[in-house]
């Protein structure tokens, strides 16, 4: 029941309610897995889910995240202890040239909804940075965020950066954005690509799994 | 440049018709439909051109007489198309400049530009420097004029579009807004008003030095006399109840100080489309097709009851389209632009198209 009003509190962007809630939960001896999964990531997918479907829109995703967030930040610490691993780690940006940043937020709070750590380039971030950044964190993912035409051809050109450097192997390359599609993506040879941020937190996970 | 008469060939026909559609339009009638040829000519300025290439601050000459060679190139090539199309002249400086007269900076890249958001608190807007005082608002006034300079006595008309006054809060705050609209709605029309007045201010400016320059052509104040061009983009991140309770009251402060609205919006809100033309005196909306979204010339019949009458442009990709949807159309006002690959094809289906409109 706790868990179900998390996740309903969760949809409603009710912050402190969810920071309470978790917090209640936890006294009750709710495994922090489960408050995980049944309550903020269950949430999180329902939202992604409504979104997908017109249902909801840009602002009732970005609150659930926060509410989100705000229950993490108490439950981060039991999780921890309960030596639950953290699920994997991505990083995220928008390419050169790009400035379109709400669709790559989304992705982000999305992935983040299924307990992914990610690490936040910005955008109009070019190849250099991206590899620089693979580098430093070893992400599992790089997932990367193009909206027009023009900088779509920027998503191979930080692929080829991957190969180049020699780490192309080392992390799972997802791609989207409204121009990108399942064909561009596998001419340039990314590894994934979904169509909204629902789907790709699914892909990530089923990659992270793999 | 030359005279406007120069590039169009039936220029008194041209705006006739238009203006019978805008009347039309804001009276809830329809029955209009126009035609515009896209051949590569029209975009081609947006290629060669590169924001990257100009020092703002010291040689502006060079950005405009650039510019200006771009599109005397476009507007010539296009002069045989008897189509819907007038040339018309204005500064394009990417897309940083619609907040950057606010305050700011502008990061330029070869095709686009952006300003990044400068309110760190959504109540910082009130200690914005006072409107007229920025940067980008003088430099966009002095090109402005320069252009106007170099092209008076073409009658050509001046156009310039502005951001909706969600799209302008959004640029300034970015995406805090979203929370915003939770954590402190009345700030968010505190914003939002700020941001009507403020494109208010810089429109009339703009419009005063086309009138210096323009006002006494026949055509040259087409564009700006008793209207505003305004972009409704960041509503299509919102539902319409939320477009209606935030966005609908400053949009319409914009458009009654002006007259009639020219409104665009995204393929992507097409549920956004009877909000939007329901706004007072709204004559025309620019409804873009998106990656990934519904067309909206497959959506005829749903446009044409929620526009209306307000002339609703789109594009298509084959003629066919045009004939198939043609009856539809005429229930309700449209503008229909058709991409060609040549200057021959534009002709071409321009004379389909007043074939198919006589038949
Ligand atoms: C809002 C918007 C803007 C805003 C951007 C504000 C911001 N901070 O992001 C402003 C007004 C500033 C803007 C500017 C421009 N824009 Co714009 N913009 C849009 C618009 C209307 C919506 C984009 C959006 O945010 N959608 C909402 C989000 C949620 O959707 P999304 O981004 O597609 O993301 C979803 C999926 O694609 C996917 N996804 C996204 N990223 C990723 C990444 C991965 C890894 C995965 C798996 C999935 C994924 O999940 C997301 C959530 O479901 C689109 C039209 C459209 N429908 O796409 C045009 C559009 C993208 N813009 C366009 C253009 C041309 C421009 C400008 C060049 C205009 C100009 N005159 O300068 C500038 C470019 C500036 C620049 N250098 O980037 C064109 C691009 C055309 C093309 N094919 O190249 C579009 C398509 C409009 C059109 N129909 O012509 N724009």
């Amino acid at each position: 029941m706790i868990l179900e009003d998390i996740s309903t509190l969760l949809q409603k962007g009710k912050a402190k309610e969810v920071k309470i809630l978790v917090q209640q939960a936890l006294d009750e001896k709710i495994t922090p897995t489960m408050i995980l999964n049944e309550g903020l990531i269950k949430g999180m997918s329902i939202i992604g889910g409504k979104f997908k479907n017109n249902e909801v829109f840009v602002p009732e995703v970005l609150v659930a995240a926060r509410a989100m967030n705000s229950g993490l930040e108490i439950l981060r610490p039991a999780l921890v202890a309960s030596g639950a691993k953290s699920v994997g780690k991505a990083i995220i940006c928008t390419v050169m040239g790009d400035l379109h940043d709400i669709g790559k937020n989304l992705v982000k709070m999305m992935l983040e909804g299924q307990g992914i750590e990610v690490i936040d380039l910005g955008v109009d971030v070019d190849a250099d940075t991206i590899v620089e950044a693979v580098k430093t964190h070893h992400p599992d993912l790089v997932c990367l965020s193009a909206l027009l035409t023009t900088t779509m051809m920027n998503q191979k050109v930080i692929i080829d950066a991957l190969v180049k450097a020699g780490i192309r192997d080392q992390v799972v390359v997802m791609v989207g954005g409204a121009p990108v599609t399942q064909g561009f993506a596998n001419e340039i040879g990314a590894d994934a690509y979904t169509a909204d941020a629902a789907s790709a937190s699914e892909a990530a996970l089923a990659f992270l799994r793999n | 440049m030359k005279t406007i008469d120069a590039y169009k060939n039936d220029l008194d026909q041209t705006i006739l018709s238009s203006k019978k559609m805008y009347d039309d339009a804001v009276a809830g009638c329809g029955g209009n439909i126009s035609f515009r040829a896209l051949p590569p000519s029209d975009i081609e300025i947006y290629n060669d051109f590169d924001l990257t290439k100009y020092n703002y601050e010291t040689d502006l000459d060079a950005y405009a007489e650039s510019l200006l060679a771009g599109m005397e190139k476009s507007f010539a090539a296009r002069k045989d198309i008897n189509d819907n199309f007038f040339p018309s002249i204005g500064p394009i400086l990417g897309i940083g400049d619609y907040s950057a007269f606010v305050t700011g900076e502008i990061i330029f890249r070869k095709d686009t530009s952006w300003s990044t958001p400068c309110l760190k608190e959504i109540e910082d807007f009130r200690n914005l420097p006072p409107l007229g005082t920025s940067k980008w608002y003088k430099k966009f006034l002095e090109i402005s004029e320069l252009l106007l300079k170099k092209t008076q006595g073409t009658g050509i008309p001046f156009m310039r579009g502005f951001f909706s006054p969600l799209d302008l809060a959004h640029a300034l705050r970015g995406e805090n807004i979203y929370y915003d609209f939770y954590d402190d709605p009345d700030m968010v029309h505190e914003l939002l008003d700020y941001c009507a007045d403020a494109t208010i201010k810089f429109a009339e400016d703009i419009y005063a030095l086309n009138n210096k320059y323009n006002g006494k052509t026949k055509y040259g104040t087409w564009y700006t006399k008793g209207k505003i061009n305004m972009s409704e983009d960041i509503a299509c991140m919102i539902s319409g109840a939320a477009y209606n309770e935030f966005c609908a009251p400053h949009t319409q402060k914009v458009i009654d100080h002006f007259g009639v609205g020219y409104m665009h919006c995204h393929s992507r809100a097409m549920y956004l489309v009877k909000e939007i033309c329901h706004l007072r005196n709204v004559a025309h909306l620019w409804l873009a097709t998106d990656p990934n979204q519904p067309r909206p010339i497959d959506h005829i019949e749903q446009l044409v009851k929620a526009a209306n009458g307000v002339a609703i442009a789109i594009d298509c990709d084959t003629f066919e389209e045009i004939q198939n949807h043609y009856n539809e159309m005429k229930k309700g006002n449209f503008s229909i632009c058709l991409p060609v690959k040549s200057i021959e094809e534009g002709i071409k289906y321009t004379t389909l198209f007043e074939q198919l409109k006589n038949k």
